[in-house]
């Protein structure tokens, strides 16, 4: 609750900037060729310290990513494991995934996944109450959590490999005979009611809410969100139901890495999955029906001096064969942090903002929208909005720089090795390709990553830009004071609404508890 | 690095843990090989040797934070930061000599533009303005000197190459490029691929050695957008600035690190080059650098490119300010867009302090699902959702901080005494061994899960370095383990009393956004969990015609009973309606 203390300020915006720069989502390595430092800086040495830092000469770094079919095992008892033994550390993490997700949970019964998911470790098994089973956990210093999101469940171990087989059994023992105990059932339930209750509190969460309604519709899966209704027609009865339908071996993935050797680690994964005690259903296939805003300006008004602005655009499926060039063109647009165009421009030329990006990555399951968004204060949001849409205009009439071009694909190829720092790390790499289904149709996905990316133009990037942004479908969203914003700022003066195509919609806000619009005559 | 603590990174502790008792890892410390080297210029460089990625991740930390500050620049030392990414005489410009004249040039227009917002301000004090802060308050001789200010950028940015020390590191493989201000240190770091150490020296060695503050003016509007979002815009972010400032007093660490707005907004170019000069000098700054590299090749670089800054003329003045032993217990009484909730600070003892190992221990003890406070708060007398507490060891002062959020139908006040409760305990009985020996055994095992890789290593010495001194991270570990129960309960006596502590009580501040309320806060706490279940078989109940029977029931017998009784009726009918309503749809 309170994070001034342990809080620090920052350059940028790291949770912002993460999703779209590879720099951060690509994490580390397995083979590699260490440089030859020595040489260099001997080389080095004899030579003035140069002007610029082109002038500077590198050893060559040899990288090539970790190769999944190294890993992969299929275990006997069903699921298939990815085992990357790791004896640095004296730590072991498993974590295992689940197919299953919110989209499964029922009309009325909002919120059902989140409660069993969590409730699954924390409410107890079979021979512990969910108390003993913490002070278990605790004494090992061993963490065991489970939970399920939008699209997937997990449960995951963590702990020193000397306690591997205890851990092992609670796993088992969460996994297959949970308690779902009453009382941690109320008290989940009260704390997400409170929750609940501050969803108008901060107008990112406003923001947030309100852009994956006009992004894929009300009435898509996503947008179904719990109510107090909702959480309420949750009985203990329908989490053991939950249980049982969907946590079986055949719904599940391993991801296995730390301190074991690999073939004992596999024998005792296909001890954990055997022999399971009840039979399941397969998870259904994720939903994709979802229905993209029409064009225009929508407005919540919040009395906050900030407004935060959603720019959005329909967005792509993963499989589309523009996935690169859009990668590289979001790069520079937006995706780039201080090297990219709405960066330089909203940021650094005019301090409008503090944070100021753009993300477009291709779904897994639906198409994901493009995404540009901001915050300035309400008399200058308009103008930055004004920006942002200019460069999205511009990127999709001149081809880009041969340098912006070559910074792009030099970020994404010089940082593949960040995606596997760590053996936790190139698990979870594994266990996506896996997961998502990519694996089973292009297994060299990462190994011809860097080649794909090098093969893309400023051809390409022009070609993809005027094709997915469509300044006609953009529709905006604004959270702030309504009034102050659309007054603007005299030294920049901007018709908003006409920007927009002129149509403007008044979101209202929603009734924390049951989501149907408040009345907000008052204001 | 010496081969023998290159070992004790990789050891292979199997056959050492077998030797433990089950009791746990008692003593079992993990340590980060740094070897420390001091540069001619007094520069501190910190090495970790780690060949585990092909990766080196490099930073520094500065030994200035907002508490170096004074009232009138307060935030210069988080603006600096951000100017720290502008480049130098090489990067960001085409025509260096044409930059610097532009920059002179925009600052003796900035000179009058100040004292022209010195009016705003004087006539704001009058009454003449309602905000000084809006566009319309502006003089208008400040508006034609904007022009011609607007008139120089236009100029600059002819020869401006924009960010170009962000690009020439994103198209080296440069990552995670970030840096941070607190109220003790700031910080810089980044990762490169391992082939790129030199870059790496090149580029953080020029920015110290020859940085160019420009576009000062634009930066200093992006710090105040940062305070609008993280500050004025959010729930709690005025409040938790107004509580610092109330419980620090006259200290340094009662002004916030992003500055007061008046202060933001005139801060000039001048103040930041006389704090470059002082704070940024290379004995006020430790370079630290963890990853594949040889150390001794890396020492040999590190002083080629570090040495040819010259050591500062003037030294860090001497830090000062105690603080002020509190007389009396503060209390700020908040309404807020947030759930009820209470926040306790209590003045407690600062880094390295012996007594931040008790504390610390004790913060651990109140905390996590299996803590004291979680126990009797949330799961025992059920008065909190969640609860928490903590040491937080700054460099110059340290606090205690506890925080609860109410559970529906309870005060920040109950949770309030509820905590005071817990506290006591502790003061009264010595902490059992178990439940002493199951916390360290969290710490000892967190020695290793801090080692994962070379960023997060990194940003820890950037961390306890900053603090005062880097040693902490492989000393704090033995002294954790060494704690006592009759520490813990000493600690719990000597910090805990109601004359240091300052409490911020939060309850919502009711408006169009909360809602129709149609839940369970009319209820007595006893009709609550009655009432969930209740409501729970309503939901799970599809068919009309059961549910219109209930109602009749529910509705004859409305008339029964005294007012707690009716206002439970009232709910469930409420709700029988609504599911029928619902059903009928």
């Amino acid at each position: 609750m309170n994070h001034r203390l342990h809080s620090y300020l920052f350059l940028m915006n790291a949770r912002i900037s993460s999703p779209c720069r590879p720099a951060v989502w690509l994490r580390r390595s397995l083979q590699w060729i260490a440089p030859g430092l020595v040489a260099i800086a001997a080389v080095a040495a004899e030579l003035p310290i140069p002007d610029r830092p082109e002038k500077l000469t590198f050893a060559p770094l040899n990288y090539e990513p970790p190769d999944p079919r190294v890993s992969r095992v299929v275990l006997k008892a069903g699921p298939v494991a990815y085992v990357v033994p790791d004896r640095e550390l004296p730590l072991v993490n498993i974590v295992v995934h689940v197919r299953v997700g919110e989209y499964v949970d029922p009309q009325g019964k909002e919120g059902l996944s989140g409660l069993a998911g969590h409730l699954l470790v924390r409410g107890g098994s079979a021979s512990k109450s969910a108390e003993e089973l913490e002070e278990r956990l605790a004494f090992l210093a061993a963490s065991l959590n489970s939970s399920v999101h939008e699209s997937k469940g997990t449960i995951s171990l963590n702990l020193l490999s000397k306690d591997l087989d205890e851990g092992l059994a609670l796993l088992r023992e969460a996994l297959t005979a949970p308690r779902f105990q009453q009382d941690k059932l109320d008290l989940l339930r009260q704390q997400q009611l409170q929750a609940m209750k501050q969803r108008n509190d901060d107008s990112s969460d406003i923001e947030d809410r309100e852009r994956e309604a006009l992004s894929y519709g009300e009435k898509f899966w996503l947008n179904r969100l719990d109510t107090q209704a909702s959480i309420e027609a949750v009985t203990r009865d329908d989490l053991a139901a939950y249980h049982k339908r969907w946590f079986h071996p055949a719904n599940f993935l391993v991801a296995a890495s730390g301190d074991f050797d690999r073939d004992a680690m596999v024998a005792k994964l296909e001890t954990l999955f055997t022999a399971w005690p009840f039979q399941g259903e397969a998870g259904p296939a994720v939903p994709a029906d979802l229905e993209f805003a029409a064009p225009g300006l929508y407005i919540v008004d919040k009395d906050v001096n900030q407004g935060r602005v959603a720019v959005l655009l329909p967005g792509i499926l993963r499989t589309s064969p523009d996935n690169y060039a859009i990668a590289l063109m979001n790069m520079i647009l937006g995706g780039g942090g201080f090297t990219s165009r709405i960066m330089n421009r909203v940021r650094s030329d005019e301090g409008l903002a503090y944070s100021a990006f753009s993300m477009f990555r291709g779904g897994v399951y639906y198409p994901t929208p493009f995404h540009a968004g901001f915050q300035s204060k309400s008399r200058t949001v308009a103008y930055a909005t004004s920006i942002v849409l200019e460069e999205m205009k511009r990127i999709a009439q001149e081809p880009v720089g041969d340098e912006e071009l070559e910074t792009a694909k030099r970020a994404f190829i010089d940082n593949l090795p960040r995606r596997f720092t760590t053996k936790a790390n190139v698990a979870d790499a594994f266990i996506d390709e896996e997961f998502t289904g990519r694996f089973a149709k292009e297994p060299d996905f990462w190994k011809n990553y860097r080649t794909k990316i090098q093969a893309i133009t400023k051809e390409d990037v022009l070609r993809v830009a005027k094709k997915y942004l469509d300044p006609k479908r953009v529709a905006v969203l604004v959270v702030g004071q309504k009034a102050e914003i659309l007054k603007g700022n005299p030294e920049h003066p901007v018709d908003f609404p006409a920007l927009l195509g002129g149509r403007v919609v008044d979101l209202p806000l929603r009734d924390p508890l049951t989501l149907k619009p408040l009345n907000v005559e008052n204001k | 690095m010496s081969a023998l603590t290159r070992l004790i990174l990789c050891l292979r502790s199997a056959a050492f843990l077998a030797s433990l008792s089950v009791g746990g890892l008692s003593g079992l410390a993990q340590q980060v090989p740094v070897t420390e080297h001091i540069l001619s210029n007094g520069m501190k460089l910190l090495l970790v040797e780690r060949h585990d990625e092909p990766t080196i991740s490099g930073g520094w930390v500065a030994h200035v934070g907002s508490a170096n500050e004074r009232p009138g620049i307060t935030g210069i030392a988080h603006l600096f930061e951000h100017m720290m990414f502008k480049g130098t005489p090489t990067l960001g410009t085409k025509d260096y000599p044409k930059d610097l004249e532009i920059i002179a040039a925009q600052e003796k227009l900035r000179d009058e533009m100040r004292r022209e917002d010195d009016k705003v301000r004087a006539a704001f004090r009058r009454g003449e303005v309602a905000d000084p802060m809006k566009p319309e308050s502006k003089t208008a001789r400040y508006r034609e000197l904007e022009t011609q200010f607007k008139g120089l950028i236009e100029e600059q940015r002819k020869i401006l190459v924009k960010n170009e020390f962000d690009r020439v590191y994103t198209s080296g493989g440069g990552s995670m490029m970030n840096a941070f201000t607190s109220v003790d240190m700031t910080g810089y770091f980044i990762t490169v691929p391992a082939n790129k150490l030199e870059l790496w020296l090149w580029m953080e060695s020029e920015r110290l050695l020859r940085p160019v503050f420009r576009e000062f003016y634009a930066e200093r509007d992006v710090v105040y957008e940062e305070r609008r979002m993280r500050t004025e815009s959010s729930p709690l972010g005025k409040f938790a600035e107004s509580f610092e400032a109330l419980f620090w007093e006259s200290h340094p660490y009662g002004w916030p690190t992003l500055g007061t707005p008046s202060d933001i907004s005139s801060i000039s170019k001048a103040d930041a080059d006389a704090f470059f000069a002082t704070y940024y000098a290379p004995q006020n700054i430790t370079v630290i650098l963890v990853g594949d590299f040889s150390t001794p090749e890396a020492v040999a670089m590190s002083k080629r490119y570090f040495e040819r800054i010259p050591r500062g003329v003037n030294e860090v003045p001497p830090f000062i300010p105690l603080v002020n032993p509190q007389p009396a217990e503060k209390r700020m009484i908040a309404e807020a867009d947030a759930n009820p909730q209470v926040d306790i600070y209590w003045h407690t003892v600062p880094f390295r302090h012996k007594d931040s190992y008790p504390l610390t221990v004790l913060g651990q003890l109140l905390s996590t699902r299996t803590g004291r406070l979680y126990k009797k708060l949330v799961l025992g007398s059920a008065v909190a959702t969640e609860t928490e507490g903590g040491q937080y060891s700054r460099r110059w002062g340290g606090v205690f901080n506890i925080t609860g959020e109410a559970r529906e139908g309870h005060t920040p006040r109950e949770v309030e005494e509820g905590i005071y409760g817990v506290l006591e305990d502790l003061k009264k009985e010595e902490v059992p061994a178990a439940e002493l020996q199951k916390v360290k055994n969290n710490f000892a095992a967190g020695e290793y899960r801090r080692l994962s890789s070379n960023f997060p290593i990194l940003r820890q010495v950037i961390q306890v370095e900053g603090l005062g001194d880097w040693r902490e991270i492989n000393e704090a570990g033995a002294r954790i383990q060494a704690v006592t129960a009759a520490d813990v309960r000493r600690v719990a006596e000597t910090y805990f009393k109601k004359e240091t502590r300052a409490v911020g009580t939060y309850t919502r501040k009711e408006g169009p956004a909360t809602g129709a309320n149609d839940d369970l806060a009319g209820l007595a706490p006893d009709q609550r969990p009655v009432m969930m279940k209740i409501a729970s078989q309503i939901q799970s109940e599809t068919s009309v015609e059961k549910l219109k029977q209930t109602l009749q029931a529910v509705e004859q017998r409305m008339s029964e009973g005294d007012a707690k009784r009716k206002v439970f009726m009232g709910l469930y009918r409420k709700r029988l309606q609504n599911r029928i309503a619902e059903l009928q749809k």
